[in-house]
């Protein structure tokens, strides 16, 4: 059973605890996975499912909450990805006083890199999916390389790993 | 230049974010983009140089930068109830644009075509994640070329730490980011006054 006070705070700590829209996936995976709320499948079909709807990127949140508390989690996860944003105010009226002192540039850079680690622990995370074998692997070479051309769209990058997903597993 | 229109109604407001909201396909700088065209060169509302402060502000904000980014706008543009209404029109009609789509997923989800082109889908957005990924270290390999091998070598070691600290040992990111902020004030701060440096005096501010 999901108790969803802690399942919100769960969701908010991810949030509280992240920059940008998806280095909250490393908190939820281990949190979610560690109650039972949440099957290893969910993670990379709700990046898939974010991925194709519109808005931010972070979104892909929401179809996590759907997928694991049903129309509750949807709205949990939308409450818990907006109210850190809020926090924005308060930092726009702190930096200000600090930006100039050089830890806080180095703290700030240090913050940066351990972005490029959780980026790269959800990476690992969606490609140890089960159901993705190294045919699935040569699919996300192919997609990295046509992403990095910059000359494909991403929504077209991901239809036409859907068709080759098609032709190959069907 | 351009004579910056009038401020905005709540109305008006709700509706330029709810349309940069679901015309942004495929993540992060597309909204980036619309936000730009929107508020910047359609409205005269913001100038680039303050559009680049509050999205650096954004960054060093917890959570979602964009969203971060439509409450600092919002509250120039109409105080509370400006980011009441930016919020609003940013992420409700998105999320449930994605919260209907999954619900459909879920109702097809057992079908053997829909596993199939998920299977293809699923490694096709992890390479996706590493491009985000490769796109931030960008930065910091241009920044490591001026400052030497130590710094680059250092940063990628930080990097890599990280991620197996979270991937073998199961830390959790709660001490992560905090360690990581440690470390790059402990190692990275840049020098006071460094007689190197070209183009910015980052020690006369101290």
């Amino acid at each position: 059973m999901i108790n969803p006070f802690i399942y919100f705070l769960l969701f908010l700590k991810a949030s509280l605890f992240s920059t940008g829209g998806f280095s909250n996936l490393p908190s939820l995976h281990q949190d979610l996975i560690a109650n039972g709320w949440a099957k290893e499948s969910y993670f990379g079909q709700s990046i898939a499912i974010g991925q194709i709807s519109p808005g931010p990127n972070g979104l892909w949140v929401i179809s996590l909450g759907y997928l694991t508390f049903g129309y509750a989690g949807a709205f949990l996860a939308l409450i818990a990805i907006t109210l850190p944003a809020l926090l924005v105010l308060v930092v726009s009226a702190g930096y200000i006083r600090i930006e100039h002192r050089t830890w806080v540039q180095g703290a700030m850079y240090g913050v940066s890199l351990a972005v490029i680690g959780l980026l790269l622990s959800v990476v690992w995370t969606i490609l140890h999916q089960p159901g993705v074998d190294w045919k699935g692997l040569l699919i996300a070479a192919g997609a990295f390389g046509l992403a990095l051309s910059r000359k494909v769209n991403i929504l077209i990058i991901l239809g036409l790993a859907g068709l080759v997903g098609y032709l190959v597993y069907r | 230049m351009k004579l910056q229109d009038p401020r905005p109604s709540k109305w008006q407001l709700f509706r330029i974010w709810a349309s940069v909201g679901l015309q942004s396909f495929g993540g992060g700088a597309s909204t980036t983009l619309l936000i730009q065209r929107a508020f910047i060169e359609k409205h005269n509302w913001l100038s680039i140089e303050e559009f680049t402060h509050l999205w650096n502000l954004c960054v060093i904000t917890p959570g979602i930068n964009l969203v971060a980014l439509t409450v600092l706008i919002g509250r120039k543009l109409g105080g509370v109830w400006g980011i009441v209404v930016s919020l609003a029109g940013l992420l409700l009609p998105s999320a449930t644009i994605t919260c209907l789509l999954a619900a459909t997923f879920k109702q097809i989800e057992n079908q053997a075509v829909v596993q199939a082109v998920l299977r293809g889908v699923i490694p096709a957005t992890g390479a996706i994640m590493l491009l985000v990924g490769w796109n931030f270290a960008l930065p910091i390999i241009r920044r490591g070329h001026k400052e030497g091998v130590l710094y680059l070598l250092g940063s990628s070691v930080v990097i890599i730490a990280c991620a197996l600290a979270i991937i073998l040992l199961k830390i959790s990111v709660i001490i992560i980011i905090p360690g990581a902020a440690f470390l790059g004030g402990l190692f990275f701060s840049p020098k006071p006054a460094s007689p190197l440096s070209t183009k910015e005096e980052q020690g006369e501010k101290q």
